[in-house]
């Protein structure tokens, strides 16, 4: 994994310091109502960090995802309203994951056989998504079923059931990303696709399952913004930026083939904490924006450093010599 | 359609292949053939359509016209993965790693998938698999940190993986030293005699006709033909290869005079590719860089503009070059014209006057401000001289022709008073005939102000026609140097595809 666990380091150490501090300052962080309140906050940033790094590790972008969600939370307030109950909630909550697989379907298509660049690509649909949830929804309405609140908020102690499953989601599919066969195809598509192509790997097909996959964990992360919210709001979803800066702090590469998702979901982590500890400071959220701005600078600079310190070494950039073309 | 099949069936077969890019027609009507147990070479000029052959063949290009025969199967679906399931394995040229991965998952991803060991059991197997083919790398290492002769040793190896019937192995040696070649060729060999047909892609003759069966030669994306390796001698294959009819007329040669002082002086210059290079160039003269494309020409022209990091030194006019940045030989005098004119040479959305006298601008401007009858003025007498057709100086200079963005290039070298060497990267490549007579005369013009200029082309008539003296490299040195009065198209390319001279003249540099 070499040098994938300093992202890992970072992030836990960040979380450690972060949550001291603002215990020995205001005794009320470590209490068990706002831990409790902090990883529910996490959730959704954590679901669709995961979908993102996905994304990133193709090499792509998906700057979609927060309208995705946001057009989820609208669909909940027409799919699983307060009428409905037990087994009849069921198809409610798999139209909404229905609403990330077309959307991620469309993204691959536009990327994949309109040859776009994804951050064109996935802006185009941003807009669309956001038109449509507007349409759907001119003002927040629509109450949202609470039964999938209580579900989905439901733990022991201060951990949410759904917390621990997005932690074993993320350790799952690093395991798959970087102790198994197909996780390793997967990284060398990121990392060079013309190689892999010549290597016989469905490129294409890795491409459109990443950004696939990108879409649905942006719906799920939808939904849980949905019992959240609890109301068909057609402007909630502000994830985008966010969950590009989780992956890229949890280790991801903006050029493809590294990442961790373990390491997003930490950041998400991380960055959800900043929000939740702002307000015992009485500090503007300005200052959150602003410290999460310099921290991914930071954090980029020091995960850099070793090929910086190389560079500094070598003297200068070298330019890209003109290849004869075949 | 099941026949009792020959002896030895085909395990290659393409016919009628034809396959253009833009306005370049790569390859017409292209027919080839390769038997099992067979190492069938294909040899031509650089552009002639190998590579484009192979791409083909390899499933990583569709041909406009034609179809692909693997072991007797039809290639219907053109995609490397289908070619590879058919039993086809290619070695690049330009390789298949993933520099970032290890050695060890490079090797595990060429291998077809049901052939891969456990996940957890790579590293060994890796081993011991790199050890059946004598190659001894750590294969916890970083590919990307290998040299390149390791690199292109593991590539033929990745081919060798899929156990291919066909193996096509596109110029398999660049990087290789004597000895390397010799212990290569006793695996191709050994690799044909069980029965793999092999389609060996070299520009080293004497080494490909060492170990060929059959020769194929491509000019111009036409076959001339394919012939028994013994049947035919190097110097026939050679004027297979050549033999187009001289197409321009060339600016007249005056060459520097014995006495004339040397302008650029190169000692001891090395650098990833190339090196260590000793050489002059003189006032007043044209000095050529031949041989087969990647072997170190472009890298050792950029390391003289300060593009490509170096050691050694280099001097103009006396002075010392400092070629640690492109800043240093800029202010000495020598100019890079790149032969990637969109990518670094032009700015495409520019105007053709703004593209001319983006170097001079200082000169041009008075209080820091740039006046336009001034640059119109400064562009106008040459855009004359140089024979630019356009519509107006203030036109995009990407809507000119390829001839005519060249020539604007052309312009900046006039422009400014003080240089004293120009380095020119394939000066007429994507250049219609026209134009580059023009650019020829304007870049001989020029030189007989009394500066210099170092060509480096991919096409041997050029260099025929317009140097004064012309160098050979060969895997990063000089191998040869051609004076004036020797040079023919026939002479240069002889000296590129004469490599065992090469391969001898290397020994003895690096004894």
């Amino acid at each position: 994994m070499r040098r994938g666990w300093l992202p890992l380091a970072l992030m836990t150490t960040l979380i450690v310091v972060l949550g001291g501090y603002s215990e020995v300052q205001h005794s009320t962080f470590l209490g068990k109502l706002n831990l409790n309140s902090l990883l529910l906050e996490t959730m959704p940033l954590a679901l669709v960090s995961l979908g993102q790094t996905s994304a990133l590790l193709v090499g792509g972008f998906d700057v979609s995802v927060a309208a995705l969600m946001t057009m989820c939370v609208v669909t909940a307030s027409f799919t699983i309203t307060p009428t409905m109950s037990g087994i009849a909630l069921v198809p409610g909550a798999l139209a909404i994951v229905g609403v990330g697989l077309a959307t991620g379907v469309f993204n691959a298509f536009l990327i994949r056989v309109l040859r776009l660049p994804s951050i064109v690509a996935t802006l185009g649909t941003l807009s669309v998504l956001e038109g449509a949830s507007l349409l759907l929804r001119s003002f927040p309405e629509g109450p949202i079923n609470t039964d999938v609140t209580s579900a989905l908020t439901a733990g022991v102690g201060f951990v949410p059931y759904a917390f621990v499953g997005v932690v074993l989601l993320a350790l799952l599919a690093d395991f798959w990303l970087y102790r198994t066969r197909a996780g390793l195809a997967l990284r060398a598509v990121g990392l060079d696709a013309t190689s892999s192509r010549r290597l016989g790997m469905p490129t294409g097909r890795t491409i459109l399952i990443a950004f696939v996959l990108c879409s649905v964990m942006a719906s799920v992360a939808g939904f849980y913004l949905a019992a959240e919210v609890q109301i068909g709001s057609p402007i909630i979803g502000n994830q985008a930026l966010e969950s590009i800066a989780a992956a890229v702090l949890g280790g991801a590469a903006l050029s493809g083939g590294k990442g961790s998702f373990f390491g997003s979901m930490l950041a998400a982590l991380f960055l959800t904490e900043i929000d939740n500890v702002l307000p015992l400071f009485q500090q503007p959220a300005e200052y959150a924006d602003m410290t999460i701005g310099v921290l991914i600078l930071l954090a980029l600079v020091l995960y850099q450093a070793p090929e910086l310190v190389a560079r500094a070494r070598s003297g200068r950039r070298r330019l890209p010599v003109a290849e004869a073309q075949i | 359609m099941s026949s009792p099949g020959p002896v030895s069936p085909d395990v290659l077969a393409v016919r009628g292949l034809s396959k253009a890019f833009g306005a370049v027609q790569a390859l017409r009507d292209v027919s080839v053939d390769c038997r099992a147990g067979e190492i069938h070479a294909l040899v031509g000029e650089n552009g002639s359509g190998k590579s484009t052959l192979l791409g083909i063949a390899s499933g990583f290009l569709a041909p406009d016209e034609g179809t692909v025969e693997i072991a007797g199967a039809r290639l219907a679906r053109h995609s490397p993965a289908a070619a590879r399931r058919l039993g086809l394995g290619i070695a690049y040229q330009d390789y298949s790693h993933v520099l970032d991965l290890s050695v060890a998952e490079n090797v595990y991803l060429s291998v077809p998938a049901d052939e891969r060991p456990p996940y957890g059991q790579m590293q060994s197997w890796a081993e011991e698999t790199l050890a059946t083919f004598d190659l001894d790398l750590a294969v916890t290492a970083a590919t990307g940190s290998l040299s390149l002769a390791q690199r292109q040793l593991l590539e033929v190896v990745k081919a060798l993986l899929t156990r291919p019937k066909a193996l096509l192995l596109d110029e398999p040696t660049t990087a290789l030293g004597p000895e390397a070649v010799e212990k290569f060729h006793a695996l191709v060999l050994e690799q044909a005699q069980a029965g793999v047909g092999i389609v060996y892609v070299s520009h080293r003759l004497p080494e490909v006709l060492a170990v060929a069966d059959r020769v194929t030669v491509l000019r111009d994306g036409v076959s001339q033909g394919t012939f028994p390796a013994s049947s035919v001698s190097e110097s026939g294959i050679v004027a297979l290869m050549i033999g187009r009819p001289l197409e321009v007329a060339f600016p007249d040669r005056h060459g520097p005079g014995a006495d004339t002082e040397a302008l650029l002086a190169v000692a001891g210059l090395r650098g990833e590719r190339f090196g260590p290079i000793d050489l002059t160039v003189k006032k007043g003269e044209i000095l050529g860089i031949a041989g087969a494309e990647g072997n170190g020409q472009v890298q050792f022209l950029r390391a003289l503009a300060g593009i490509e990091r170096s050691s050694g030194s280099a001097s103009c006019d006396g002075e010392r070059l400092d070629t640690r940045s492109p800043l240093g030989p800029l202010r000495a005098g020598v100019v890079l014209l790149s032969g990637d004119r969109r990518g670094e040479a032009l700015f495409p959305v520019l105007s053709v006057r703004a593209n001319a006298t983006v170097q001079v601008l200082g000169r041009l401007a008075r209080l820091g401000v740039v006046g336009r009858r001034r640059e119109r003025s400064a562009i106008g007498e040459l855009t004359g001289r140089l024979r630019v057709r356009m519509g107006s100086a203030e036109q995009p200079i990407s809507s000119l022709s390829g001839g005519n963005q060249q020539k604007v290039s052309l312009m900046r070298p006039f422009l400014r008073g003080d240089v004293k060497v120009i380095l020119a990267e394939e000066p007429t490549q994507g250049v219609d005939v026209g134009a580059r007579f023009d650019i020829y005369d304007a870049l001989r013009a020029k030189v007989d102000e009394g500066i210099a200029a170092v060509v480096k082309s991919s096409d041997p008539i050029e260099l025929a026609g317009l140097c004064d003296r012309v160098i050979v490299m060969s895997r990063g040195a000089i191998v040869e140097e051609i004076p004036g009065e020797e040079l023919s198209e026939r002479r240069i390319v002889e000296a590129i595809v004469g490599s065992r001279r090469s391969v001898i003249a290397a020994e003895t540099r690096q004894a």
